[in-house]
């Protein structure tokens, strides 16, 4: 098993190729067209992500080469620079030092490149300022330069074109700018050469720079010698990744009823069972990352909302390894965002109000992961002001979103819940970083949507820690099967608590819906026939809870299926509760991807289509058909 | 008499000069024959059964397993009101399903009998066709009329017959 850290850079690796690759390409398009916007905020974007990503990874020459190059495209973006054939051909020697230096991570090779890194600084320098500035600028650097030389590393290398112009610049510049011109070469080539320097005549300078271009040829062959390499990863495309497991999991379900069917020789089929068990896995496997892939984006996302909220924040980062299914982090890396903003933004306090409350002034965010048996549990915690119950309780009645008498009843937990919902903030200005309020509940429904859930613990004046119980992976489900209108359905096992038999006379008739008792607690009850009978070109009549029920006979026994949601309890009545199974669960494709009450489909083994209940859906729209006075 | 006008006529356009081909699938919704470009539809099947689905139109007769994939099954003399067919009648008449499948639908048409391909040229379809209709919105997925022989078929692209209005509606109330 490979160490995380090899597994980093082996990914790293991959993508610095590609971006290599792709820069080549896009500096081939710009030689043909210089003035080429799009190519150059393209070479601008990559060099800026393999920036980021090499001193991310620690990878420090790599890191300040891409940096310099970032910059000089930057330059170029805003006008200041104006790219000529002699800067193309520099360019693309940069390009192949940057090669040179990505495969150096694997070679070990020594790879120099401050020479040319300097000639692209001083590019960039002239871009940025004057020429006249850059008389007095470069006095100091010369004062400077022998400290600096000393410090520069041995391994350089200089660019023998460059240098030729520089030459020629040299020779047909007058006066001042001969000697300005100079310095600059002296600084470069005493890098190369690693001389303690005196004031250089021009004819030495030239005398000196012939020798060492021939010097320089052979290095410049070395560096050019790069081979076209492949890295050791493959790209997939995810979507093949997809097709891969939903043949998996057909190959799964025929399995099954094959072995179903012929019961009696089971023992024929252990060797299938095995061999398809272990495909399944495989396949699931692959399709899994770790964690720490998206903990790791999150430096710059807390870096950037501290920065804008004014506060101090460290990032800690804690079971990384954690493994999970790539669709699901996909899923939630937005809502993670959504979360880490909020809770800088909302709960990590400012720096004077932390010291004054006898904290640290730089507030410390955790993200957490850790793998449960069927789950993974993703922790933000934050050790800020925790979430104020009460100012919650007045924005809800505010918005309208409970009355006062209901407000005023509800639970801590329900107030901190209701954070969720839609149109909920209680940020008083908006800020770019949050208090929009459509944040949490958009959280939410991307969590429900994978069957995830989300947990909220707060503690005034100590912090706050949202948990999010996401499925280990998107694949096989456990699910109970009920039987409907004589149609099959499936609701997650996740949500479902236990199942109940009662008769008529245990359920009570309460505002608009039903009620009963089931273990001391009170629950809703639910007539599914009820809620799916809704004609979709009328208004649901305001009684339809009531439908099923008052057409019941008495004594006739009712099976229901209890179930938790969002710490609502709901029972769901149903025809007949059939078998636990698992299944793989398909999610719903246009044009039928908008119904509410299903969450997914999954083909039984006979063939046939089995909708998944979306409980979340049902438990909302009754709820909210009920709070509605 | 007619028909050896036509077919003069073509052989003149013929001598005159190149005019893109169409394949397309003709198939029979009601009395009226309708078509659609043959790269539009992806394979024919014998109807599946059909889970129903809550919150849907009641032309989106539910979905199917077709081959692995799940469809949902539509039955267009329905939505384009050539006359409405329950359940039960369903699974009897509506033997064969036209699959079309892209990027981001999977539907399924209903039709009772295997279609037939027709192969005409930019010549045999009117797209100049005002048709007295229920609003904009329907009246895009007419591309056009097709003349062959004495039969006039309905050019249509299912996409524009499944518009982003449609697939919007279903039951939002009280959520």
């Amino acid at each position: 098993m490979k160490s995380k850290e090899e597994e980093y850079k082996e990914i790293f690796l991959a993508e610095a190729l590609e971006n290599h690759e792709e820069v080549n390409r896009l500096l081939t398009d710009l030689e043909k067209n210089t003035g080429n916007r799009e190519v150059i905020d393209a070479i601008f974007r990559i060099t800026h992500t393999l920036k980021g990503n090499a001193l991310g990874m620690g990878f420090a020459d790599i890191g300040e080469f891409a940096h310099v190059l970032e910059d000089l495209f930057g330059e170029v973006r805003e006008g200041k620079l104006v790219i000529t054939g002699d800067i193309i051909t520099m360019l693309f020697r940069a390009v192949d030092v940057l090669g040179a230096l990505i495969d150096a991570l694997t070679s070990g090779k020594s790879v120099r490149r401050k020479g040319i890194q300097t000639k692209m600084e001083v590019l960039l320098k002239r871009a940025r300022g004057e020429e006249k500035p850059d008389g007095s600028h470069l006095k100091e650097k010369q004062a400077t330069t022998p400290e600096q030389d000393s410090e520069e590393d041995l391994k350089t290398e200089d660019d023998g074109e460059v240098k030729k112009e520089e030459k020629k610049k040299a020779e047909n510049s007058a006066g001042k700018d001969k000697e300005k011109k100079l310095n600059e070469v002296k600084k470069a080539e005493n890098s190369n050469e690693e001389t303690i320097q005196e004031p250089v005549q021009p004819s030495e300078v030239v005398r000196e720079q012939a020798k060492e271009e021939d010097q320089e040829q052979g290095e410049k062959v070395q560096v050019q010698d790069s081979k076209i390499t492949f890295s050791d990863l493959v790209q997939v495309p995810v979507r093949k990744l997809d097709n891969l497991l939903n043949l998996v999991g057909e190959l799964i379900i025929e399995r099954d009823r094959i072995i179903a069917a012929n019961s009696q020789a089971a023992s024929e089929y252990s060797r299938l069972n095995r061999i398809s068990s272990d495909l399944q896995y495989s396949v699931m496997d692959v399709r899994l990352v770790q964690v720490g892939f998206l903990f790791n984006k999150f430096h710059r996302v807390a870096r950037d909302a501290a920065a804008v909220e004014k506060k101090k924040v460290n990032l800690k980062l804690t079971g990384t390894e954690t493994e999970i299914d790539r669709n699901i982090l996909q899923i939630i890396s937005d809502s993670m965002i959504h979360i880490v903003r909020n809770s800088i933004g909302h709960g990590i306090e400012l720096p004077e109000k932390r010291k004054s409350a006898g904290k640290d002034e730089v507030g410390l965010l955790e993200l957490s992961a850790k793998s449960e048996s069927d789950a993974v549990i993703i922790d933000i915690i934050d050790d800020g002001q925790g979430i104020d119950v009460e100012k919650v309780r007045q924005k809800i009645i505010e918005k309208g979103m409970y009355s006062k008498e209901v407000a005023n009843q509800l639970s801590e937990d329900d107030i901190v819940m209701s954070i969720f919902e839609p149109g909920f903030s209680t940020a008083d200005s908006v800020t770019a970083i949050s208090g929009r309020g459509v944040g949490m509940d958009v959280v939410k429904k991307a969590l429900d949507s994978i069957g995830g859930s989300i947990s909220v613990y707060t503690k005034k004046g100590k912090g706050t820690t949202i948990s999010l119980r996401l499925p280990s992976s998107m694949a096989v489900k456990g699910t109970l099967l009920f039987e409907l209108n004589e149609e099959t359905f499936a609701i997650p096992l996740t949500y479902t608590e236990a199942v109940v038999s009662l008769k008529k006379k245990d359920i009570h008739k309460v505002g608009k819906g039903l009620m009963s008792t089931h273990l001391g607690k009170t629950i809703s009850v639910v007539f599914l026939r009820d809620v799916f009978s809704l004609d979709e070109e009328l208004d649901p009549d305001e009684w339809f809870l009531h439908k099923s029920f008052d057409e019941l006979e008495q004594e006739k026994d009712l099976h229901i299926a209890i179930c938790a949601y969002n710490n609502r309890v709901i029972g769901f009545v149903v025809d007949k509760l059939l078998q636990r199974k698992e299944i793989v669960e398909k999610p719903l494709m246009k044009p039928v991807d908008n119904v509410k009450f299903v969450s997914g489909v999954t083909i039984m083994g006979n063939g046939n289509v089995c909708l998944v209940i979306n409980v979340g859906g049902i438990t909302n729209f009754v709820f909210s058909n009920s709070m509605r006075n | 008499m007619e028909n050896a006008g036509e077919n003069k006529e073509k052989q003149t356009n013929g001598s005159e000069g190149s005019f893109t081909r169409y394949q397309l699938i003709v198939f029979k919704q009601g009395e009226e024959e309708y078509a659609m470009h043959i790269d539009q539809i992806k394979e024919v099947v014998i109807t599946p059964n059909i889970t129903r689905m809550p919150q849907t139109s009641s032309y989106i007769k539910g979905v199917a397993n077709i081959r692995g994939n799940i469809i949902a099954i539509v039955d267009l003399e329905e939505k384009f009101g050539l006359g409405k067919t329950n359940a039960e009648v369903l699974n009897h008449s509506k033997n064969f399903t036209l699959v079309i499948e892209s990027e981001e639908f999977k539907i399924g048409l209903l039709v009772k009998e295997v279609p037939n391909t027709l192969t005409v040229t930019d010549k045999d379809i009117d797209e100049s066709v005002n048709i007295v209709g229920d609003g904009a919105v329907d009246k895009n997925y007419i591309k056009g009329i097709v003349k062959v022989d004495k039969r006039l078929i309905i050019l249509i692209d299912i996409y524009k017959v499944m518009s982003k209005e449609e697939l919007g509606k279903t039951i939002t109330a009280g959520v």
